[in-house]
Parts: C-alpha cells; structure tokens; sequence
C-alpha cells in the first residue's frame, strides 16, 4: 500500500471546521419557540458578514445546526441569531441563558444581492421565520436609505403570537419611507390586521417592474407562490432572489450534505436567483 | 365615485371596456362604512357586491360560543363578494370594516340583468368572477398546509 503523507483534505479546512467560542450577551424570546440572542466573541474580534449569510451554530456536547444571521451588518462586534426550538439543538439554544457560552463558525454562503438593488425599487417577501434572514438587508437599506427606490415589506405569519420583530416592525412602518404589509393565516380576537395568505398583500403594494429586485425568504411553497404573484405583476424571475435551505454539515462545500443539483448550498447559496431553482424546486426527490 | 378614478387598482374595471364602464356607473354609489360597521349578514340575499376604494373589510365566520373569526382580510382594489354572481345569490360569510372603509356598491341585480342580454359583458364579469374564485381557493390551499408550522 502506498504511503500517503500529510491530510487528505484541502488546504485550510481543519481551521474552517474549529468553532470559535462566543457568550450570550442577550437573550429576548420572540414568540413562544422562538428567541433572538446576541453573542460577543470571546477573542473580541466580532464577526462580518454580509446579509443572507449564516453560521453554523455549535451547541457543546449536543450538535451543529446552520442558522442565517438575522443581526445588523453594520454592527459585526455583535453576532444575532433568531433561532425558532424545532430539535435538539435548536432547542438547546433557545435555552441559552446570558453568559453561556456557545462555538460559532462562519459565516458562511453566499448573502442577499443587496448591492444590485441599489438604485432600484425592493421587495422583501417574508414568511414565518423567514424574516429573520431579512432583517439585515432592512437594516443595511435603513442605514443608506436614500440609495434605494421604493422599499416594500410583506410578511405572513402562522398567526399573531407568531410574528418576529413585532416593535421593529412597528417602528420601521412609523418611518414612512417603506411600504410593510404584514398578515397572517390565522387570526385572533386582538388581530385587527390582514388575515390570509402573504401572496394576497403583492398586488398591494408599489413598484417599478422593470427596476425591482425582489427577495423571498421562506417555506419554499410560500416563495414560489410569491414569485408567480411578482410575475404576474410583472418582475422577471432574474430579479427574484430565494433562500434555499438544506441539511448542511460542513458549511464550507465539502461534505455535499446540502447538495441541490449542481449546487451546494451552503457554498454558492443560500440565495440564489429564483431563475436558477424555479425547476429544481419542483422536484420532490431534491 | 368616479369609476375611473379606482379603475387601475381594480381588475373587474381594467378589464371592462369604457361603454361597459358607463354601465357599471349607472349602477354604483359609494358606501362608506365606520370601523366595525357590517356590510353584510352571512345568509342575507346578495343583491350588491363592492370594491374596495380605500380601508379594510373583513370576512367572517360566525362560529357558536366564539367571538367572531376573521377568515380573509380584502383591502384597496380588492372585489367584495362573488356570491351574487352563482344562485342562489346569498352570502356564505358576514363582512365587516376592520377600519373607516369607503367601497364602490354595484347593483348586483342590474349588473345580472344587463349581462343576460349583453353577452359580452357577461363573458368579462365571469371572467373576473372566476378568476377571483380560484385565486381564493389557491390561496385557502396555500392556508391549509398551515407552511409555517414547526412540527
């Protein structure tokens, strides 16, 4: 047998696969399975990133699980994670108390096309936990809003306990410089918004078809229903952009776990152009 | 109200001709409605339908012992009832402003008159109609699979 020498891996993948140790710096619970945390690195180097990109999230001695970062990318110095408790670990990090620690790699994929939409009118589609991905591109347009046209929100949610940023969401319709449209598919006696699926809120709302970029964050049923209304109205599918999640391990396009056709997910999307998936999101084995 | 004024916003309007929008405003007034007023009763006689100019009406199902659930929200632009359009015209849900609402009120009895001899109008009023029917049900479909639910 030939001796091989050295790793099998490629160069740099042992130190992209070692998490770095982060604290809870807070911890505010959203809905009833769902909670915002706010970690700080403990070498204080803070971490870039670009919006619609994620992290992989290590709880100690329980798992990984990949989480997009749903924080203010002008802030890097505090990494924010909106975690909904649907396993295992995601459960073991809702229970994340301040000062626990927690190892974080990352961030990883590729983000919202943010800089494309400059100069342009936007469509931010949401859906359940789908606006947390979201919330750094608001955030990164409110810093720089006059770089962008008209800026539209819509979001559905299950019902209304279950809607994320609820103050946020208040305080960004009190602006004015954004149209937010949000309804979900259950209401109840204190509801007094839309009741109904996000797809009805698009005729709604304004803006220019031929100079739009709109971006889909959620159950891939939801942003195909979403895209179809956008065409109706008349935005090209080049122009929509869809975050598309699978089970991915190594987040660095190695293992091949979150393999859809001929990409990996976590290394050439999350988001990726809607005309590039719309026919793969219509095969069930995928 | 002038229809024209509301015609982009409302897909029943942009598809009329302007002859068949002279109809339809010889059979409108404008209703306006306080927050919390009834448009109508579910089971009463349809003999009216509406578009919504500007505000909020909500569809609801009166359910025994509950407070009344809001099943569908219809804003600007949005067509207020098919029922008058399929015997035996009466209403399957009671409406209601969810906010100070102005509406567009068609004579629904005209409007089925007019399109029992006029029948191109009533190929585009079916039209309409029918396409309002099966965007609802895609959309109570879409509500079905309850999408955001975690486990």
């Amino acid at each position: 047998m030939p001796h091989v020498s050295g790793s099998v891996l490629p160069e740099g993948t042992a130190e992209a696969m070692l998490p770095r140790p982060f604290r809870v710096v807070s911890q505010h619970s959203e809905t009833p399975d769902t909670v915002t945390l706010e970690l700080e690195s403990e070498d204080g180097g803070g971490m870039s990133f670009s919006p619609g990109q994620f992290t992989m999230l290590y709880v100690f001695g329980i798992g990984e699980v990949p989480i997009s970062i749903s924080g203010d990318p002008h802030k890097p110095e505090t990494l924010v994670h909106t975690v909904r408790s649907v396993g295992a670990v995601t459960a073991a990090i809702a229970a994340l108390r301040i000062g626990d620690r927690i190892g974080i790699r990352g961030p990883y994929g590729v983000g919202w096309p943010v800089g494309e939409a400059e100069g342009r009118d936007l469509v931010l589609a949401a859906g359940g936990i789908g606006m947390a991905p979201l919330r750094p591109v608001v955030l990164d347009v409110l810093a720089r809003r006059d770089r962008f046209g008209a800026v539209s929100i819509v979001y559905g949610s299950r019902s209304p306990v279950d809607l994320l940023f609820e103050e946020e969401l208040h305080s960004w319709r009190s602006r004015f410089d954004m149209e937010i449209e949000v309804t979900v598919d259950r209401s109840d006696e204190a509801w007094f918004g839309d009741v109904g699926v996000v797809t009805g809120l698009v005729p709604r709302i304004s803006f220019d078809s031929t100079n739009t970029v709109a971006m889909l964050c959620g159950p891939e049923i939801m942003m195909k229903v979403v895209a179809n209304e956008l065409e109706l109205r008349g935005l090209a599918s080049e122009s929509v952009y869809v975050s598309v999640e699978r089970n991915m391990k190594c987040a660095i396009g190695f293992c091949g776990h979150c393999q859809f056709g001929r990409d990996f997910l976590c290394r050439d999307g999350p988001v990726l152009p809607y005309a590039q998936v719309a026919d793969r999101l219509r095969v069930p084995e995928l | 109200m002038n229809l024209r004024s509301i015609r982009d916003s409302s897909e029943l309007l942009t598809r009329l001709s302007n002859t068949e929008l002279e109809f339809f405003e010889t059979v409108s007034h404008e209703a306006q409605l306080a927050n919390g007023e009834i448009l109508f009763e579910e089971g009463g006689a349809a003999e009216s339908f509406f578009i919504v100019a500007t505000g909020k009406i909500g569809l609801e199902m009166t359910i025994p012992g509950r407070a009344p659930v809001v099943i569908q929200t219809l804003g600007p632009g949005d067509l207020v009832g098919v029922s008058w359009f399929f015997p035996p015209y009466r209403w399957n849900w009671r409406a209601r402003a969810l906010e100070d609402t102005t509406l567009v009120a068609f004579d629904a009895l005209e409007v089925r008159r007019e399109c029992e001899v006029n029948r191109d109008l009533a190929f585009e009023v079916q039209g309409v109609v029918a396409e309002e029917v099966v965007r609802r049900l895609h959309r109570t479909r879409i509500q079905l699979l309850d999408l955001y639910r975690t486990t």
